[in-house]
């Protein structure tokens, strides 16, 4: 345990230390990750599948504020769509202004949940997220994983429609209809909405409570509770939702919730105090619990091969010497007659 | 010398200043019910254009139906109806923005508060040393 406390704080170290080129960094690969997904899901623009832009795109990304992934996210996949249906990039146009002028606008800090989201679901495991969100979130980021559900399905539905609406421009009114009753009457949507917006708040409540391990208590319940809400509303509506990957997933993100416990809320149960004391008003019941910490190594380099000094001893000063040095300090002069000036 | 507590403090005001603080003060160099009033115009004009879009998507998901019953639907009616549902939906939207503008506002005079008092505390290290 010490040794990983010690990498733990050596990485911390780390990250503080060079967060300037590491965030950057981040945020590159993140939008690269995100536009190459886009791209292979997609990939309707010919224009857009270009190695080049999706490489400007991301470094643009990587100086720009976190949104701008979210933004240039939104603009590749709309212009995949458009390519591949204009009336259909209407419908997607409105789900996306929806989501920002009714929630984004208020947070838009939370726009790397709605981005990281659909790419869990492409990675097959989407369990994580609302997990995650709720022990680093606040009871908000369960409409940020709404919002990022929504997003990826909306998205899904384009691509398994596609060969429909890609037809002959009569049926333009047919093509929208295709596209919003696949989306209103998706029940895989409408139960992974319930399931997670439900596990982030309950993940949320859990870990706030005055209990001890809490943390890990609210990622059990909360990966169980999203576990059985995914299965009783997969049999419930027939939705099809496949056992075995909930029950991947429900595991990684524990996995991953303690990932993130060890990082951001590492405590010594063991050495909880309690204490109690009282003033004019009040009694207090104080309970502290102390943080795991390790003292990092104090290394000292010792050079060998350095040639040393050799001790000289100054040559003592006479009291003239002595005194002048101190006028000298004092920035006084003496003058002819020995009076100070 | 080095002070070690005025260092911390001063550490922790510049990061607040840099981060969340720039945030909190956009948000105090109003008053309360001016900031409000400011998210409650803003909620109205986004409710608005939301509400345009879903009643845009839809006429055009219906617009078959629309067309065929042009001439025996009552417009008076549907009118009303959609009023009133744009004044339900203004409505909840702008209790929402109501609620989550004063929580924010009154967060931010609180840290904001803090704050000051932490530079008070900062002078005064100043002035005793």
């Amino acid at each position: 345990m010490t040794q990983l406390l010690e990498i733990r704080d050596n990485i911390k170290v780390f990250f503080s230390k060079y967060d300037v080129f590491i965030i950057p960094v981040f945020k590159f690969l993140l939008a690269l990750i995100m536009l190459i997904m886009i791209n292979s899901k997609l990939g309707y623009m010919g224009r857009l599948n270009n190695a080049g832009i999706v490489l400007i795109v991301s470094l643009a990304c990587s100086f720009l504020p976190t949104g701008a992934i979210l933004l240039f996210g939104s603009l590749f996949s709309m212009g995949h769509i458009f390519a591949l249906s204009p009336e259909v990039a209407i419908v997607v146009a409105v789900v996306y202004m929806l989501i920002y002028l009714l929630y984004l606008r208020f947070t838009p800090s939370e726009s790397l949940c709605i981005v990281v989201t659909p790419m869990l679901f492409v990675f097959h495991v989407p369990y994580v997220i609302p997990v995650v969100m709720g022990l680093v979130g606040g009871p908000a980021s369960a409409l940020s994983v709404i919002c990022g559900v929504i997003v990826y399905f909306t998205l899904h539905v384009v691509t398994q429609n596609a060969a429909n609406v890609s037809g002959e421009l009569s049926d333009i009114l047919g093509q929208i209809k295709l596209i919003i009753d696949s989306l209103l009457g998706n029940k895989q949507m409408l139960v992974l909405v319930a399931a997670f917006a439900i596990t982030t708040i309950a993940v949320y409540i859990i870990r706030r409570l005055p209990v001890e391990h809490c943390w890990t208590i609210a990622m059990i319940s909360g990966a169980i509770l999203n576990m059985l809400i995914v299965l009783i509303g997969s049999l419930v509506t027939k939705a099809g939702i496949s056992f075995i990957g909930i029950l991947f997933g429900s595991i990684l993100a524990f996995l991953v919730g303690k990932v993130i416990e060890f990082f951001r809320f590492c405590v010594d149960y063991t050495r909880t105090e309690r204490v109690q004391f009282e003033d004019d008003e009040y009694y207090y019941y104080v309970k502290a619990v102390p943080k795991m910490n390790v003292a990092a190594p104090d290394k000292k380099v010792k050079n060998i091969n350095r040639s040393r000094k050799t001790y000289r001893p100054e040559p003592e000063k006479t009291p003239e010497e002595e005194l002048e040095e101190y006028y000298e300090d004092e920035d006084m002069t003496i003058a002819d007659d020995g009076s100070e000036e | 010398m080095l002070n070690k507590d005025r260092v911390m403090l001063m550490t922790r005001m510049a990061s607040y200043e840099a981060g969340e603080g720039k945030k909190h003060m956009d948000v105090v160099r109003f008053f309360k019910g001016d900031y409000i009033a400011v998210g409650i115009i803003k909620a109205i004009i986004c409710a608005t254009i939301s509400f345009g879009l879903i009643l845009g998507l839809y006429v055009y998901y219906n617009f078959d139906a629309f067309m065929s019953n042009m001439y025996d639907m009552d417009i008076l009616a549907f009118v009303r109806e959609v009023l009133i549902k744009y004044a339900w939906f203004t409505g909840i939207y702008v209790l929402i923005t109501y609620i989550v503008c004063t929580i924010r506002y009154n967060i931010s005079r609180r840290k904001l508060k803090r704050y000051f008092k932490n530079l008070k505390v900062l002078k005064q290290m100043y002035d005793k040393q």
